[in-house]
């Protein structure tokens, strides 16, 4: 391969709407206006049912595919117990009042379907896709998965071995879990730096108790959105999901927790996650980024896409292409819905850590030192427009937006108005956001290498705390 | 002709489904004079198009001394040509709206570009520059040779996958190229020279030796104009040297040991040597790859992760244009030791051929494989990606719409004689991947 994907940022915005849910059956049709300019979101129905449920319904007829999204606002920031969302998800898929676990993947196989469950920072997701003449087979089963799973403690006890296990397997490779140290690093004890996987030593601890406890508290209809785009005809798929979910009764109101923003680091600290057999340091530098409902969401992704989100961003252009230091370096921005981190990530030979890191500082300082001109903004403007559509092309993209449309409260405009925002991005825009988001003090950096060789290069940083990477969890 | 998968795509069973597949008609294909062939699907479901370039050269056409130098020639194509100097071919395509990728495997290096539609000339016109004029320049050699230095490492440091594969692979083959990785051996990735490069690039990077796939909103007729007049001056050169050297068949299993300390339970990997994608045995080997090993109800799946003695168990059968291998990679639950993972590994190939599969184990698996088709036929990317596949493996792209004809004629019979033609001890080379190597008593 010449490169790995470029990091960028999530299509996932806010626009700051109400996300209080109604009582009563509404209904909306979004429309594409064919008079604005620029990609424009195919029409969709969004309703919702008396119980609260949301049904967001998208006819897509490329392929004779459906996918379906379920998606619950309950996620690792609502963890008791490190891991317990995400568990909580997977036991879902352990058996339901249809069918047992075996049976169910032998069903969802035969179809040539697929069927998926696990969670986020933020939400719980199912997501299945199948052939549309299945389709009267599938949604039944996926409601029996979300709504009514078995919860078998035998294959309970068999997933948390393997999940625990697989936690140890994960830090075989640096770059799966830099993120978790870094988050861990940034947001410390805020929930926002709780894993979502959990660690081998917390999630031993979940008993089966825990996770029936946190499906029935938030998994209900006014605390969920069932998303589907695909080969379906509108009016017969919405009757059906009227009819398939409207016994869903509320059992319980999820209580949702209000996150404050997590304090800006006060100092620069460095964690140093040493790793004896490694043949590269792998590391990230950053800090706070932005929420999802921030209005400079869009702009934000045109600035990064100099700094570091595509191949010829300044961090790849000189790490890589002029220095030769590392295969690929970049920056984004993840935002999340109360808070958001930033980050700059590369990886190199052990021998190189120290001036690979230098140079990734200093051309980060360009943004203050040499700041951004016509030319460059206008390029970046054109590709992160020329990039868009092929992000919602397919029926299991389009689903997956309207999931994130009902999770964080944006509606269509963020497609319908994005090449005008892009457009209307001056220079003027472009040294303000610079100023106002990208962290320049007290940076936190996160290295993964081996110890022996670069505690030296990390001490130059700042702070350093340093940690195994055999020890359980994400030095949080 | 009649639409495609006509029989197993019924209306849908809500309402009444409209969806209007691709098929073979959809697809326009026409050669220059210079031998380059080019085919065009116009799709305007987003107003972005992509032209994906196939090669025919990967490692296969390598020899000891330059191995890895087809993938480090994928990265020069990006470094400068007559016209679009260094960097500029990335500039120039990132300013239009555009973005690139590329890879290369044991058999052919492929480029991709994905842009607004309204780029194409300005794609023709990058792409023409680089084969035509390449300028591969000294001082972007070295720089490069950093770069891949660090793909090397980080492909090492990250995929166990990469690590174990590129020992097993080494032991499997001693005579055909596809003995070493695509990336190469360090040494000779610090070693080649320009000239090695220069010769390169003449010898593979001529139209005849390539085939091109654009798919999106555009009109043939403008992707014919414009091929006219970007590719048809470029000239054809004489065909390069065919890949003669056949492995010869193994006589008894071989074993390689790989330590890494920082692996956390043993990995274990199977690797039969099977024909080419070219021969008919393909179909039945690729429905078996996925009754052993795609989807939780497999066999690798129920018998071995279900059992708590993996973590992960899968299969993997490249395409591929000359004899290649069938591999079974299975990660031990902990716990479990080298030796017990890998007997019961071995106990689920055994059993194919020993006892054969069922009908409805074979009907699961003709629907995954038609899942597959539909979601890679939803994007203009998964289209383009596809019919260059085809054309290239299996002699024509007009073939991808014959393939549900040929698995559906695969019976359970056909997936039993495969096994045992092909999954035998003498034919199979197997890879321990752990912290620590077992002692002598």
């Amino acid at each position: 391969m010449r490169m790995m994907k470029q990091a960028v940022m999530s299509a996932s915005v806010a626009l700051a709407l109400s996300l209080t849910a109604c009582s009563a059956t509404q209904s909306t049709k979004a429309q594409p206006e064919p008079s604005q300019s620029g990609f424009q979101m195919p029409a969709y129905e969004q309703l919702q049912l008396k119980n609260g449920l949301t049904l967001m319904l998208m006819p897509q007829h490329e392929v004779p595919l459906i996918t379906v999204n379920a998606v619950v606002r309950a996620g690792s920031v609502q963890d008791t117990s490190s891991g317990l969302a995400s568990l909580t998800a997977k036991s879902l898929l352990l058996g339901n009042s249809l069918k047992s676990k075996a049976d169910t993947e032998l069903l969802v196989d035969s179809l040539g379907a697929s069927l998926n469950a696990n969670a986020g920072k933020e939400g719980s997701y199912i997501s299945a896709d199948f052939m549309a003449r299945d389709a009267k087979v599938m949604l039944p089963l996926i409601k029996a998965v979300l709504l009514e799973p078995s919860f078998d403690s035998a294959e309970f006890d068999k997933l948390l071995q393997r999940e625990v296990a697989s936690l140890t397997r994960v830090k075989e490779s640096p770059r799966a879990v830099i993120g978790n140290y870094f988050a861990a690093q940034l947001f410390g004890e805020h929930p926002y730096g709780n894993p979502t996987s959990g660690d081998s030593q917390s999630l031993a601890g979940i008993s089966n108790q825990q996770v029936k406890a946190f499906h029935q508290n938030f998994y209900q209809p006014a605390n969920t959105a069932i998303t589907v785009a695909g080969d379906f005809e509108l009016a017969s798929m919405k009757a059906y999901l009227q009819k398939l979910f409207g016994d869903w009764d509320t059992t319980s109101m999820a209580t949702q927790v209000e996150l404050n923003p997590a304090p800006a680091p006060t100092k620069a600290k460095v964690l140093l996650v040493d790793k004896p057999d490694a043949i590269e340091t792998t590391f990230v530098i950053g800090g706070k980024g932005i929420s999802r409902d921030d209005p400079d969401f869009v702009g934000l992704q045109v600035i990064n896409t100099i700094l570091g989100g595509r191949f010829t961003s300044w961090l790849n252009d000189e790490l890589r292409v002029n220095s030769g230091l590392t295969y690929g370096a970049g920056s984004r921005f993840t935002p999340y819905r109360d808070d958001g981190l930033f980050f700059i990530s590369t990886f190199t030979q052990t021998g190189t850590t120290a001036e690979t890191i230098d140079l990734a500082l200093k051309t980060y300082d360009k943004l203050w030192q040499q700041g951004i001109d016509q030319a460059t903004l206008d390029s970046a403007k054109a590709y992160v427009k020329g990039q868009f559509p092929p992000r919602y092309e397919t029926s299991g993209q389009l689903a997956g937006l309207m999931a994130d449309m009902y999770l964080y409260g944006f509606d269509q405009g963020f497609i319908n108005d994005f090449e005008a925002s892009v457009n209307g991005l001056t220079l003027d825009d472009a040294k303000r956001l610079i100023e106002k988001h990208f962290p320049r003090e007290n940076l936190q950096f996160v290295l993964i290498g081996n110890a022996a060789e670069i505690a030296p290069v990390a001490a130059r940083h700042g702070d350093v705390r340093q940690v195994e990477m055999t020890a359980p969890g994400f030095a949080r | 002709m009649k639409p495609l998968w006509i029989g197993l795509s019924l209306a849908a069973a809500i309402g009444m489904g409209e969806s209007r597949a691709t098929t073979a008609e959809d697809i326009a294909s026409f050669t220059l004079d210079n031998g380059m062939k080019i085919m065009v699907l116009e799709d305007d479901s987003i107003p972005n198009a992509n032209m994906y370039l196939f090669w025919k050269v990967g490692s296969r056409n390598e020899v000891p001394g330059i191995t890895g130098i087809s993938h480090f020639f994928e990265h020069m194509m990006f470094n400068g040509a007559e016209k679009y100097g260094p960097k500029m071919f990335d500039r120039t395509m990132e300013a239009a709206g555009g973005a690139n990728n590329a890879y290369t495997t044991e058999n052919i290096t492929v480029y991709t570009n994905w842009f607004p539609a309204g780029a194409l000339e300005t794609i023709f016109d990058l792409e023409a520059d680089r084969i035509a004029d390449l300028d591969i320049n000294a001082e972007m050699v070295e720089s490069e040779r950093g770069v891949v230095v660090s793909e090397r490492l980080t492909g090492l440091e990250n995929s166990n996958w990469r690590v174990i594969q590129e020992e097993v692979k080494g032991a499997a083959f001693r005579a055909h190229p596809y003995s070493w990785s695509v990336i190469g051996h360090e040494s000779d990735i610090a070693a080649w020279t320009l000239e090695d490069l220069q010769q390169y690039h003449k010898t593979y990077y001529a139209p005849n030796n390539a085939v091109v796939v654009i798919a999106g909103d555009v009109k043939l007729d403008e992707v014919k104009l414009l091929a006219n007049e970007y590719f048809a001056p470029i000239p054809a050169q004489q065909p390069p040297r065919e890949v003669k050297t056949v492995e010869p068949g193994q006589k008894g299993e071989r074993r390689v040991f790989v330590k890494k300390a920082s692996v956390s339970t043993p990995n274990v990997m199977l690797a039969y040597h099977v024909p080419a994608t070219s021969d008919p045995d393909y179909y039945a080997l690729d429905l078996l790859a996925a009754i052993l090993g795609e989807g939780k109800s497999s066999r690798l799946y129920q018998g071995l992760v279900n059992e708590q003695l993996a973590l992960g168990a899968d299969t993997y059968m490249p395409k591929t244009f000359d004899p290649n291998l069938f591999y079974f990679l299975g990660v031990a639950a902990p716990g479990v030791s080298a030796d017990k993972l890998e007997q019961a590994m071995l106990a689920q190939v055994a059993a194919v051929a020993k006892d054969g599969v069922t009908q409805e184990e074979l009907d699961k698996v003709k629907n995954l494989r038609l899942m597959d088709f539909y979601r890679t036929m939803e994007t203009i990317n998964g289209k383009a990606n596809t019919i260059g596949t085809y054309e290239l493996y299996f002699g024509s792209y007009d073939k991808l719409f014959n393939a549900p004809d040929a698995y559906a004629k695969v019976t359970p019979e056909d997936i039993q004689r495969v096994a045992q033609s092909y999954f035998t001890r003498a034919n199979r080379t197997v890879g321990v991947l752990a912290a620590e190597e077992e002692q002598d008593q």
